[in-house]
This record gives C-alpha cells, sequence and structure tokens, in this order.
C-alpha cells in the first residue's frame, strides 16, 4: 500500500527541483561574495564587542565555517527550505479535501491515517534532493575559493537540519487538515514558521528576552555550533524530532475524526 | 429489467444486504441533510436514488463511505458498520465509488491516474473497461471534457471488479449515446451478480435502469418502491400547440391531468401510454407537440404532496 506515497512523492518533485536549482544558484552567489566580506568581517569582528556577535549567532564571520553556519544556513535553510516544508505540508490535505481527491482515496481500502502518513512521507523527495544538491554545491564551492571545510560537520549540519525541516512540516500539516482552505492553511503555515524565525533571532539580541526563542524550532537547530565547534547537538535534534512526531500525531488525530 | 422485483418485497433480513441505512441522520446546524433515512439494497440489483438537487442524495454517500459521520442512526455497508472505521476501510476494498464531482490528480494523463487507483485497489478489470469507455489515456486530465473524465471516472469506479458500485449522477457530462452504453454496461454487471447504487435526479433514467428506486426529498425518504410502481405513478410533460380552437370536452382524456388550455396551447401532465396519446392527437390539427420527462418536483406534487411525512 505505498500508491499514495509514490504519486505524492512524484507530485513533489517538480516543486522539488524548482527550489533545489533556486537555494543552489542563492548559495553558489553567496559563496562568490564571501572573499569580498571576509576582509571586512574581520574588521567588524575586532570592532564590535563579543557577546554581541555571539547574541547575533555571528562567530569567526572571516572563515568559510562562520560564514556558512552565520550566513547561508540560517537563511537558505532555516528560513527558505522551512517555509518551503511548512508550505508544502500545509496543502497535502486541505488541497485533496478541497478538490475532492481524497474522496476518490478514500473510498478505496486505505485509512485516513495511512493516507496522513503516506503523504507527509513523500517528504523524503525535499529532503534528499535539497540536502544533497546544497551539501554538493557547498563543497565544491568551498574547494573552489581555495578554502576547505570539515566534510563530516557539513553532512552533520544537513543531517541536524531534517528535524528542523520535519518540524516545520508538522506545523503545516496540522494547518492542513484543520483549516479548509488551502490558501488560508498554506498562508498561516508560512507565516507562522517566517514569525518564529523572526522571534528567534529578535529574542537573542535581547537578554531579557532570550527565553521567550526557546519556544521557537530554529533555537534548537545551531549552524554555527556544528560547523565551528563541530559540536552536535543530538538531544536538540531528538527533541525537535519528537516535536515533529507529536505534530502528526495532533494531525492525524484530528484528521481521523473530522468530516470530508 | 425489473422481473427479479417482486421477489425481494419481503423485508430481507440484515445478514443478506448490501446496504442497509438504519435511521441514518446528518445534522448540519438547524439543517437535516439526512433525517432518519432507513432502507435497505439487496444483492445484485440495481436501486436508484432519486431526488432532485440539493434533497441529501451526496450526503447518504458520503456517510456511506464513512466521509462523513452521521449525528445519530447508523448504516451497514457489505456486513461493515460505517461507525466502525477499520471493518468499512476493509469492506471498500469491494467498493467501486463514482462521485459527482470527480477529484483527479490534474497534471497526471489519464492511464497515470489509472496506475494509481490500480496501485490502490487492483485492476483485473481495465483493459475490458476501456474498450466500453474510451478517455483520451495520454493526455493530461486538464485537458478533459466532462464527458471524458465521466468515462475515467467509471473505469476507476469498476476496475477492481468490485461487489458493490455506488455512482453519484453518473450520467451527468455523458452524451444520449455514451449514456445508453453506461445504462447497457450497469444491467450486463447487474445480471453477474455486481449491486449498483445508482444516485439520479433524473426520473426518466432511473426509470429505465433501476430495478427498485427510494425517493428523498429534503433529507427524507419519502418512498421506497419497485420500478413498476414508480411508472404508474410516473406521467409525461406534455405542450400541444394546435392550429385552431379545440373543445376541451373532448379534448382532455382521463390520463391527463393538471390540463392547462390557453388558446391554442394545451399543456398537461399524461399518466397513459405514450402511443395512446399520439393517436388521441392525430385527431387534431396539432402544428407542435412536446413530450418531455415531469420535474421532479412536479411529480412529488402530485404523487406525494406537498407534505413528504404523507408517505414514509
Amino acid at each position: 500500500m505505498t500508491a499514495i506515497l509514490r504519486t505524492e512523492s512524484g507530485r513533489l518533485l517538480r516543486g522539488t527541483l524548482t527550489l533545489t536549482g533556486l537555494l543552489v544558484v542563492l548559495s553558489a552567489f553567496f559563496l562568490v561574495v564571501f572573499p569580498s566580506i571576509q576582509e571586512e568581517a574581520a574588521l567588524f569582528e575586532e570592532v564590535y564587542p563579543e557577546y554581541i556577535l555571539a547574541l547575533l549567532g555571528v562567530e569567526e564571520l572571516h572563515t568559510i565555517e562562520g560564514f556558512l553556519g552565520g550566513y547561508i544556513f540560517p537563511f537558505v535553510w532555516v528560513l527558505l527550505a522551512g517555509i518551503y516544508f511548512a508550505y508544502v505540508s500545509a496543502g497535502m490535505i486541505s488541497r485533496d479535501v478541497r478538490t475532492r481527491r481524497m474522496d476518490l482515496t478514500l473510498s478505496s481500502a486505505v485509512s485516513r491515517e495511512s493516507v496522513v502518513l503516506q503523504k507527509i512521507g513523500a517528504l523524503w523527495v525535499p529532503l534528499v534532493a535539497l540536502s544533497l544538491a546544497l551539501l554538493g554545491t557547498l563543497l565544491l564551492g568551498v574547494s573552489l575559493l581555495g578554502e576547505s571545510v570539515n566534510p563530516i560537520a557539513l553532512a552533520m549540519v544537513h543531517l541536524l537540519g531534517v528535524p528542523y525541516l520535519l518540524v516545520c512540516a508538522g506545523i503545516g500539516l496540522v494547518f492542513s487538515v484543520v483549516l479548509d482552505r488551502v490558501e488560508t492553511a498554506q498562508a498561516a503555515a508560512l507565516g507562522l514558521v517566517f514569525v518564529l524565525w523572526l522571534v528567534d533571532g529578535l529574542a537573542q539580541l535581547n537578554p531579557d528576552f532570550e527565553w521567550v526563542g526557546t519556544v521557537t524550532p530554529s533555537r534548537y537547530y545551531d549552524p554555527t555550533a556544528i560547523l565551528v565547534h563541530e559540536e552536535y547537538a543530538l538531544l536538540d535534534a531528538g527533541l525537535l524530532l519528537a516535536v515533529f512526531l507529536v505534530l502528526v500525531g495532533l494531525a492525524t488525530a484530528y484528521f481521523v475524526r473530522r468530516d470530508l | 429489467m425489473s422481473g427479479q422485483t417482486a421477489a425481494r418485497e419481503a423485508e430481507p433480513t440484515a445478514d443478506t444486504a448490501t446496504i442497509r441505512l438504519d435511521g441514518l441522520t446528518k445534522q448540519y446546524g438547524d439543517v437535516m441533510a439526512n433525517d432518519a433515512v432507513s432502507f435497505a439494497v439487496e444483492p445484485g440489483e440495481i436501486f436508484g436514488y432519486l431526488g432532485p438537487n440539493g434533497a441529501g442524495k451526496t450526503t447518504t454517500i458520503r456517510l456511506l463511505l464513512g466521509l462523513l459521520k452521521p449525528t445519530s442512526g447508523t448504516a451497514t455497508v457489505l456486513g461493515a458498520d460505517i461507525r466502525d472505521r477499520r471493518a468499512l476501510t476493509r469492506a471498500k476494498a469491494n467498493v467501486g465509488y463514482l462521485p459527482d464531482t470527480l477529484g483527479f490528480e490534474e497534471r497526471l494523463t489519464g492511464r497515470q491516474v489509472l496506475e494509481y487507483f490500480a496501485r490502490l485497489r487492483g485492476d483485473e478489470r481495465r483493459d475490458e473497461l476501456l474498450e466500453l469507455f474510451r478517455p483520451p489515456l495520454d493526455k493530461p486530465v486538464e485537458t478533459y471534457s466532462h464527458g471524458n473524465r465521466r468515462m475515467l471516472g467509471i473505469v476507476q469506479a469498476f476496475m477492481h471488479d468490485p461487489d458493490l458500485v455506488i455512482m453519484d449522477e453518473p450520467t451527468s457530462g455523458l452524451d444520449p449515446l455514451k449514456q445508453d452504453r453506461l445504462h447497457r454496461f450497469l444491467e450486463d454487471e447487474r445480471d453477474a451478480g455486481t449491486t449498483i447504487f445508482f444516485s439520479s435526479h433524473v426520473l426518466s433514467e432511473v426509470q429505465r435502469v433501476c430495478d427498485r428506486v427510494g425517493i428523498i426529498r429534503d433529507g427524507e425518504l419519502v418512498a421506497l418502491e419497485t420500478i413498476e410502481e414508480l411508472l404508474e405513478r410516473g406521467g409525461k410533460d406534455v405542450r400541444v400547440q394546435l392550429a385552431g380552437p379545440v373543445d376541451p370536452d373532448q379534448f382532455v382524456t382521463t390520463e391527463m391531468i393538471d390540463v392547462e388550455l390557453v388558446d391554442r396551447t394545451a399543456r398537461f401532465t399524461y399518466t397513459g401510454e405514450s402511443i395512446e396519446l399520439l393517436e388521441h392527437l392525430v385527431q387534431y390539427d396539432v402544428t407542435d407537440v412536446d413530450i418531455g420527462d415531469p420535474q421532479l418536483d412536479e411529480v412529488f406534487k402530485h404523487y406525494y404532496g406537498t407534505d413528504s411525512q404523507e408517505i414514509g
């Protein structure tokens, strides 16, 4: 019973290819400008006190590791890819219900639980494609710049980013089963992920409000720590994974009980 | 086509019915979409579910498929209680469904759509069905006409050779030729033992193809009868244009009801045989005749009164 998984995977292919191409180009642009901002970054780090840089999540910006962890990943991975996963998941159930495609699917001997799980399972397509393409681009780009980066750390920054992206997908999935309109569900999911990202960033700027950031998923995924210090926060990743499972559980429990 | 109906007069037992509704009720706020609907569909019959648009036919079907939850009452489909999700899911392996709104993956070709359903349910009969109903399989579904979508829908509903097929307005969008083909196909399926639940708002279609009929209006089942009984009650909507004035006492026969004779135009519902009406009309100087199916609402008004409580 993998018909839905297969079809859904195929359906995600087109969007995944577009997004992958976009993010590869964007990452390449970032790498191109790295040599020119390298000197400024060093100056920046001398001028500003240590704690401000730490709060901004910017460390060792003049090194390639710091640049990847402080610039490329927060933007390309945490924000853009996060929004994509939330957006795509928010359309998964709501669109099928809206177009009555769900009626035909559920007229077969397939449970609603299975439908949700197969649909969310299809996210392996963008997860694998984005990770491999970005990993390849960064490895190639870094070597072209005459720099070097620990490939294990680079692989880990992708791997530990997966639970973060899954939480974004989980947020989208919950909106997808609760809200009837596709556009509303997608806008809500996209908006929430963006706001969470913003809250995390803003909270880090003010020590008094830093605790607010603890409810944001991006707090539990720190590319700079992974790349610069090779600290792999497995516990945080596990926490994100648990949150993802809870969100899928909630969405499924709601979906099997609702009228279509 | 309805020779088997006499044997089904007796109330069947719970074990044998393919579908059994028992006080099935669905309420949306103040609106009773289905109000304590009870009837049974027997194996190997074409059961017509007749009612005007908005009467609650689709609600019943979506309740039977477990897409909606009943407010009260219940139903069984192939022996599975619709409130028992697991049992119903298992039973659906032997159910085909042709919805009124066909939600296909628009970008896929017809062939890819059928591949999807084949993986989901099986496709023992796909090739055979595609010889009868021929949607353009290599084109994306988004380019399909209504008729082609409907044909693709018919193929997916029957391709896994189900014991029960639930069809919601199956002929909408089909040209008359293909409607006939579908009707004949359904009769063959019925003879081969498949049970068909056939929802429609077209009286003549139900009369033509169904063995028994349940009539629903405003969420309530107002009649449950064999097709012979319905035919007796049915009538034709007739409009006659005459060359000159006629004597009403002579022109109007006992089979005509609700007669409106204004100037040189006569409008009435004819309850007899069409051939007798034509024989009657040739005695007059007729310039135009229009014989059509009566509106369902008219039928209800005549035979069931405005208060649907009358008949249960």
